[in-house]
């Protein structure tokens, strides 16, 4: 059986396309797909950015518990940028509300590397997860893995592979010698005739 | 009001009526405003003969020159000589006669709405887009011709700029007076965002530009899947930079995402038919650029940058000097500058060396003064080089504050100016990394003067904010893979940090060739003045 999430994939991305994905009759629409996403532990970065701009040519509708959840699950995608750009289409006035204002200082937090006071606070302020399974595992797996990468200069793909190499193979003075191809040269040629 | 939007702009080419009213190309709203009230009882309700005549010959060489030069283009003939000659005639034509005709005619009252000649010219929607541009311009008594070419393209892209001035227009409430602000409430729908993304939109559906492009850049053939629109030419580069709208808008409003989205399916280092037209390539690499800074992709952002400002210093001279356009492209060329500077700031790595020396004569200084971390000096940069951000609201005429249209780019000044704070150590620490080999955790923080604790926090902020996401194949620009090329690595093995610097040998024959040219030049220069003297 296929999960709510999945089903309700299809049907948001035909949503999303051309000019209806401006239409804020669909938001209730979204709005639920964002809280599948938090219930099920998946992810769609594209329609969640498309809740937050309906937000923003349509203020009346603004919710911040829904605005929340997205910036949260753009937590759970470390270390790509999402949380960034979640941001930057957020205005100021909510950004100061709760609890938004909580979540911008998490996120900061783990932006910084300061894990220790990331879950400190997180512990303090657990009703903020509320309701976004897989949370602390997501944010627990980019933390272990910034501290290990810089322990034993291993690196990770896209799919989560982590790849361990011979240190001092991967990670040595590079002497990068200059190359002239014969284009650069061949003009010279040319007016020295 | 949305579906009426909608239904609106599937039926008909032309922006909504209520627009025709109102507005709104360039310049000041209010005297608009004030022209529209004045002038609303002397139209036309019977056009002269001469007139009629005039608008058919007009419509009929622009059509001309825009079927030749799309044919041209298409073949990929760059003559844009012949036709920069001939836009010169036609200019040249109309200047006199479009003046003419406007003393005896229409010295007081403006020209005849575009619905009343439509039925001359075959009710072509393009000419009537062009011919409205210069009604409007005629009210403001600014008739130049030879951005009537240029509207081929600028005439979607314009529609942010329009709307963009109108927008922050909207947005200075303060200064308005009581009449201006009733009408602007009762008429919400001047310039709203949805009717800029409807035209927009409905381009790109109409012309099925998308569908063309993923088909041409699969090698097939684009006429397949064109439509009965689409297949014409004109159509189709309509299409293709109403794209360039949508990537301009998104940007303005701030969403990166959607603004590199809408470009998925064109190649921008590929050379096509649509590169061709300078004053696109340079706007769609600069939004493209920044939005790709704002998404902390630092290598893309620089390879982009690159790339358009070296392009930029081999065709300059191909533009006239006193041109509206030339004066675009300078703006945009410093404001690239302006935001490479940033960008190696943040990521320091290799670019050609003739923009790498440019750069340093204009912004050596203030690069060294962001590398030590002032703050200042990046948002005055990111200040000068951003795009003009909008919002998209109509704001609450009744309870607005003085600054409400400055809100936007605060916005992405404030996104911008906590990302440099989160990396205001890495410089530093580079720069000490960069002077050893190894060397135990604890003694290198006591250099940088901090706990060993934090430094060693400061690391993992390195190696979090080093490694970028950057594109490597595939077409769309939003593509990439995590890489770190940062100049400097490391690895911490228990208390020790093993530290590798990638050295660059010194290009020297890139130097070379390059004073080799000069001296040729000079040599050639004295030889041809010393025969000039003899």
């Amino acid at each position: 059986m296929a999960s709510t999430f999945e089903q309700m994939r299809a049907n948001v991305g035909k949503l999303l396309r051309g000019i209806d994905r401006y239409n804020p009759e669909n938001l209730t629409t979204l709005e639920r797909y964002v809280e599948t996403q938090a219930r099920e532990n998946a992810y769609d970065l594209e329609a969640n950015l498309a809740v937050l701009k309906l937000y923003q040519f349509n203020p009346a509708y603004f919710q911040t518990t829904v605005t929340s959840q997205v910036l949260l699950k753009a937590l759970t995608n470390l270390p790509h940028t999402d949380f960034t750009l979640c941001k930057c289409m957020i205005d100021q006035t909510h950004q100061e509300e709760r609890p938004i204002r909580q979540i911008l200082y998490l996120g900061n937090l783990l932006e910084t590397c300061h894990f220790q006071s990331f879950w400190t606070s997180l512990e303090e302020n657990r009703e903020l997860i509320d309701g976004i399974t897989g949370f602390e595992d997501s944010v627990r797996k980019y933390t272990q893995l910034k501290v290990w990468l810089n322990k034993f200069g291993w690196t990770e793909n896209e799919d989560g592979q982590i790849f361990v190499y011979n240190q001092e193979e991967s990670i040595k003075p590079k002497n990068i010698v200059e190359k002239i191809d014969f284009e650069s040269v061949s003009s010279i040629m040319a007016t020295s005739q | 009001m949305f579906l009426s939007n909608l239904i609106g702009f599937t039926c008909s080419w032309t922006p909504e009526a209520s627009l025709n009213k109102v507005l709104l190309f360039a310049g000041d709203p209010k005297a608009d405003l004030a022209y529209e009230r004045q002038y609303e009882q002397q139209t036309y309700h019977v056009i002269p003969e001469v007139i009629k005549n005039f608008l058919q010959y007009f419509h009929k060489t622009i059509s001309d020159l825009i079927d030749q030069k799309v044919y041209e283009l298409q073949s990929n003939r760059v003559s844009s000589e012949s036709i920069e000659q001939k836009i010169y005639e036609i200019q040249d034509v109309y200047e006199n006669s479009w003046n003419k005709l406007t003393d005896r005619f229409f010295k007081t009252s403006p020209w005849p709405e575009a619905e009343g000649i439509a039925s001359l010219v075959g009710n072509d929607a393009v000419f009537l887009i062009l011919y409205k541009e210069l009604y409007y311009r005629h009210i403001y008594a600014k008739v130049s011709m030879h951005q009537l070419y240029d509207n081929m393209w600028l005439k979607p892209a314009p529609f942010p700029p329009q709307f963009q001035s109108f927008s922050q227009y909207r947005c200075k409430t303060a200064k308005k007076s009581e009449e201006e602000i009733e009408f602007l409430r009762n008429n919400p729908k001047i310039w709203n965002v949805h009717s800029v993304l409807n035209v927009l939109h409905s381009l790109v559906d109409k012309s099925n530009i998308n569908r063309q492009l993923e088909v041409y850049t699969s090698g097939g053939d684009p006429e397949s899947v064109a439509g009965e629109y689409g297949r014409h030419s004109l159509y189709k580069m309509l299409g293709y930079f109403s794209l360039v709208g949508l990537l301009r808008l998104h940007s303005l409003l701030g969403d990166y995402y959607q603004a590199i989205k809408v470009l998925e399916n064109i190649e921008l280092n590929k050379k096509s038919m649509y590169s061709r037209v300078p004053e696109c390539q340079i706007t769609t690499y600069y939004y493209v650029g920044f939005a790709y800074l704002m998404m902390r992709r630092y290598q893309d952002a620089i390879r982009v940058f690159a790339n358009i400002l070296l392009y930029i210093q081999r065709t300059r001279n191909m533009f006239q000097r006193s041109t509206y356009k030339y004066e675009m492209i300078n703006k945009q060329n410093e404001q690239m500058h302006g935001l490479l500077a940033i960008a190696l700031t943040m990521y320091p790595m290799r670019i050609d060396e003739s923009i790498h020396t440019q750069l340093r004569e204009k912004y050596g200084d203030k690069m060294l003064r962001m590398q030590k971390g002032d703050l200042q000096v990046f948002e005055e940069l990111f200040s000068f080089a951003c795009p003009k951000f909008l919002s998209p609201v109509v704001p609450n005429y009744d309870n607005v504050h003085p600054n409400y249209h400055k809100e936007p780019f605060q916005q992405q000044l404030k996104v911008f100016a906590e990302e440099v704070q989160q990396q205001a150590q890495l410089s530093t620490i580079r720069s000490f990394l960069k002077l050893y080999t190894t060397m135990p955790v604890a003694k290198l923080a006591g250099f940088l003067d901090m706990s060993e604790q934090e430094f060693r926090i400061q690391l993992l902020v390195f190696k979090h904010k080093m490694k970028n996401l950057v594109w490597t194949s595939g077409i769309s620009a939003l593509d990439g893979e995590f890489q770190s090329a940062s100049e400097v690595d490391f690895y911490i093995d228990k208390d020790m940090i093993h530290i590798a610097d990638t050295k660059v040998a010194r290009r020297y024959g890139d130097f070379f060739i390059r004073q080799i040219h000069k001296f040729e030049e000079v040599s050639r220069f004295t030889k041809f003045k010393t025969a000039v003297e003899l």
